[in-house]
């Protein structure tokens, strides 16, 4: 057992972990955070990615005690403190680009952390970015249309190449 | 857009709409199954059989429940042994004695941790006798192939099946004299084979089920299911319990598309829970999903047509037979739609076509998205391509010259009207270029197709409280098409003069006690859409009704606007819903069913053994692909594929347009990439490493195309739209790569090598 800071959504948290835990584990597990979803433990859907220090993990392989002070950010925290969205969660919604919604944490996470670094990709480059996220339901085509939605719209606020996610530092007991 | 904007303009159904359960979804809020917490929960795994066939001489858990942590350990030795009954009862819930596919539960742990339980499975000592297994259905047929179910004979079974040792199924359809019309001097003669590979359901959430004990002796189940009521009663009776007291609480599914229709990970939740003081939750692995998630049905299948020399169809043969895997499961529906789609949508006067199910020692094939259509349409378009080619008829001349007209007859002999064929070929072809020349190894490929509108039985209440707010309680659950939480509003909305987010919707609940059959068939749509129709039209009539006398006013001259009963244009003279329900005591409800919904007539000498020879409200669908083939490398890249559908109306079109394109990109994933493998001793490979569904990077650009100009049966004129869009894609692109290359693979997947050694060996 281990003890770790796990930094999740500008919440500190202190937490004992096994070894091996994964960061998905703490997760959901400890932290009660159960946005970040398991689809498949193994790496191949991207269902549990989240951001760790501005890149897309997938964090049912992640050990957690790698994870130690740095900036986790969960679906959870993407949305403001008011609750309001981020443009790349409103743009899903206004463009169609989820159904049953078990991707879509993971899948908004990735397109949220590709245009951190890219803010006016291509739709090559925006399939390329989500290649490592398995949408069933979709076909992807409402998917890519809302990233593009959502890229104008960083770019018209000002806010491209913004890091998505909460870095202040307020400490919690895990 | 103002909340009630939609309303006023009349224009609540028909309108683009975003999903109404999306708000949480994009935040992480939205629950799934495994994210419910149960105080005290206990954690059960599942022991299961390592080999293909084997029959269980012994199960010993003494050690293991000794072990520290462990509450239950469930087997068939503590567990009833009642089989369960799809048509044949050939099923039991542990095996007694046979284990008959690598990965079949042997028993269920529920202990404190995960650790402990796994710890204990380890412990559960178990004593095979290991058998031959048969893992081929064509082996599954030989008279030497051991027998999967060695006591068939013995098993109860409805009339109308067909058990023959491995044989499970069987219906044909006839029509005319085929060999006759085969011997015909005038006609030219094509006949190919083609073989279907099991395909996952391949839903992103793994199966999980929680389940508790209840003080009175009942049970509650916590569950993504797509047919709580009948699991409900299925899993009441099987062990002993009154169904009253059984509740299946649905949460929000993580995607079904058929695969969840059957309960699997309920069972053993529920039989670890009765034996135990506290809720024990049962969350799958991948790994365990994919040896027990109810797969499309692979198979093989033959076919032999005749047609003129100027192109017109005179006679078909076709024989289809299907793995069913170790027990029944839904494969008698994928059979007889099968020959249901072999002819069809075209007028071929001679008809011979059957299919044959057989059990192999596999997991358990199942309903997925349009069983038997991907199969069906993926040789029949196919091998009439291949025949328009050998009589030099552009593919697209060759369909609009046998395709379905009103009055047509369907292959049971069903009278057809509102056949929309030619119109959804038309629109595909102009859609996608087809007269137009393509680069050089690109390809185009068109296929079309019929489909029913499944109306299984539903009912739906509506109520407004006191507290103004609008609860829509239905049985259907929502399982990521968007039907329940979103488009049963709309339909609720519409005739109730609201916004459909002035609209709660209830997860089905079987406390509710709003029966559905569960979402399958394209049902929800059609089927609850009637039930809700009929609740809103119900609770309206007690609105205008209460209003009547409130208002001063004759029914005719008041309207539903905003949450108010008003006269006619006059909104200050106007009583708000609230208002009417606190005048009726609190509430104010609604109620309504699915109508009873006869098969069209058909023609009973034509069919054998078919539970599906005539089809309610049927819809037409075509798609065309271009594909570009790489003749080197075998490699096929999919660049776009165009569906038009003729869904009678789309209560939310872009609803509508999310089935058809994750139907096109399930399809190209079928068509090209996924199989389930099967190694010699039967295991299975079921991780996502080896199960390849297409990502972004492998999914084409998609068309939709909406065809509204043949009402249903169904609220508004709809018809069901789920399946269609899933049934011609894979032909679609077959087609497209035999233009492209000359020849396609007979196969699916049509992999890279498969493609590159039908082009070595055309």
């Amino acid at each position: 057992m281990q003890p770790v800071t796990l930094v999740v959504n500008g919440v500190e948290h202190e937490a004992v972990v096994e070894p091996l835990e994964t960061l998905l584990s703490v997760l959901r597990g400890t932290l009660k955070l159960t946005g970040t979803k398991e689809g498949c433990g193994t790496g191949y859907c991207g269902a549990c990615t989240v951001i760790i220090d501005g890149q897309p993990v997938n964090a049912c392989l992640f050990p957690a005690v790698d994870a130690d002070r740095r900036d986790v950010t969960t679906i959870e925290g993407l949305a403001d403190d008011d609750g309001q969205l981020h443009p790349v969660q409103a743009a899903f919604i206004e463009h169609f680009g989820l159904q049953c919604g078990f991707c879509t944490p993971g899948m908004i996470l990735a397109a949220a952390s590709l245009l951190a670094e890219q803010p006016d990709p291509s739709e090559e480059q925006i399939r390329a970015a989500l290649a490592g996220n398995i949408c069933r339901c979709t076909g992807y085509q409402s998917i890519v249309a809302a990233v593009r939605s959502a890229a104008q719209a960083l770019r018209a606020s000002g806010r491209a190449g913004e890091l998505p996610g909460k870095r202040s530092r307020v400490r919690a007991r895990a | 857009m103002n909340r009630h904007t939609a309303a006023r303009d009349g224009a609540v159904v028909g309108a683009k709409r975003p999903r109404l359960d999306a708000g949480p979804k994009v935040t992480g809020h939205t629950r799934y199954t495994a994210d419910i917490e149960l105080e005290g929960a206990l954690t059960g795994l599942i022991k299961r059989s390592p080999h293909a066939f084997a029959r269980v001489v012994r199960v010993d858990v003494a050690r293991a429940a000794a072990m520290p942590g462990v509450h239950a350990i469930a087997h068939a030795g503590n567990t009833p042994h009642i089989p369960f009954d799809l048509g044949i009862k050939d099923q039991h819930l542990f095996p007694h004695p046979y284990a008959r596919y690598a990965g079949e539960p042997v028993a269920a742990v529920a202990a404190e941790s995960e650790a402990q339980a796994q710890a204990a499975l380890n412990a559960i000592e178990v004593e095979y006798e290991i058998l031959e297994p048969v893992l081929d259905a064509q082996r599954a047929l030989e008279p030497s192939a051991p027998l999967v179910h060695p006591d068939w004979r013995t098993y109860e079974k409805l009339p109308t099946r067909v058990l023959r040792g491995n044989v499970c199924g069987h219906n044909r359809v006839r029509r005319g004299d085929v060999d006759t019309e085969f011997a015909r001097a005038d006609v030219v003669i094509h006949e190919s084979e083609f073989r279907f590979s099991p395909g996952l359901p391949g839903y992103i959430e793994p199966r999980a089920a929680a389940a508790r004990r209840e003080p009175d002796g009942g049970l509650t189940l916590w569950c993504g299911s797509q047919s709580p009521y009948d699991n409900r009663d299925e899993l009441a009776k099987f062990f002993a319990l009154e169904p009253a007291r059984v509740r299946f609480i649905n949460q929000f599914v993580g995607g079904a598309f058929g695969g969840k229709i059957l309960m699997a990970a309920e069972w053993y939740a529920a039989a670890l829970a009765l034996q135990c003081e506290r809720p024990v939750r049962v969350i799958w692995t991948r790994h365990e999903d994919g040896l027990h998630a109810f797969p499309r049905h692979g198979g093989y299948a033959s076919l032999k047509t005749a047609a003129t020399k100027d192109g017109a169809l005179v006679a078909m043969r076709a024989s289809f037979v299907y793995d069913t895997g170790a027990y029944i499961g839904y494969g008698t529906g994928t059979a007889q739609i099968s020959t249901m789609l072999a002819s069809a949508p075209y007028r071929v006067p001679a008809l011979d076509l059957e299919a044959t199910l057989v059990y192999t020692n596999k997991q358990v094939a199942g309903p997925v998205r349009a069983p038997g259509g991907p199969q069906a349409n993926f040789a029949k378009e196919l091998h009439l391509d291949e025949l328009a080619a050998k009589l030099g008829i552009d593919p697209l001349d060759f369909r609009l010259r046998n395709a379905w007209h009103d009055g047509d007859q369907g292959p049971g002999g069903q009278i057809l009207a509102g056949v929309r064929v030619e119109e959804t070929l038309r629109a595909c072809a102009d859609a996608i270029g087809w007269r137009t020349p393509t680069t050089q190894r690109r390809g185009r490929g068109i296929a079309c197709t019929w489909w029913f509108s499944a109306c299984g039985q539903s009912r739906a209440r509506i109520e407004i409280g006191d507290d103004g707010r609008v609860r829509l309680a239905a049985g259907n659950p929502e399982v990521g098409t968007g039907a329940s939480s979103t488009s049963l509003p709309m339909i609720a909305a519409q005739i109730l003069g609201l916004d459909p987010s002035a609209i709660d919707v209830v997860l089905a609940d079987t406390a509710t006690d709003t029966y559905d059959s569960g979402v399958g068939g394209s049902s929800s749509t059609f089927g609850a859409g009637m039930a809700v129709s009929g609740a809103a039209n119900d609770l309206r009539a007690k609105l205008l009704a209460r209003a009547e006398d409130m208002l001063e006013a004759r029914t005719d001259d008041l309207e539903l606007r905003d949450g108010n009963v008003q006269v006619r244009g006059m909104p200050d003279r106007a009583v708000s819903y609230v208002k009417l329900a606190r005048e009726a005591g609190g509430t104010i409800s609604g109620e309504g069913e699915s109508a009873e919904q006869d098969d069209p007539e058909f023609d009973e000498s034509l069919t054998e053994t078919h539970g599906f020879s005539s089809w309610l409200a049927p819809s037409y669908t075509a798609s065309a692909a271009e594909v570009e083939v790489d003749a080197d490398t075998g490699e096929v890249a999919v660049h776009k594929i165009v569906t038009a559908q003729d869904v009678g109306y789309a209560v939310n079109p872009v609803g509508v347009a999310g089935q058809i394109e994750g139907g096109a990109v399930m399809g190209v994933g079928w068509a090209l990439t996924e199989s389930v493998g099967f190694d010699e001793r039967g295991n299975i490979r079921p991780d996502l490493k080896d199960y390849l569904m297409p990502t972004a990077v492998d999914a084409p650009e998609i068309q939709t195309i909406i065809v509204e100009s043949s009402p249903g049966a169904g609220p508004f004129g709809l018809k069901g739209a789920g399946e269609p869009p899933i049934t011609t894609p894979p032909a679609a692109i077959a087609c497209a790569i035999r233009s492209a290359a000359g020849v396609a693979p007979h196969e699916t997947p049509m992999t890279p090598e498969r493609v590159w050694r039908a082009l070595r060996d055309q």
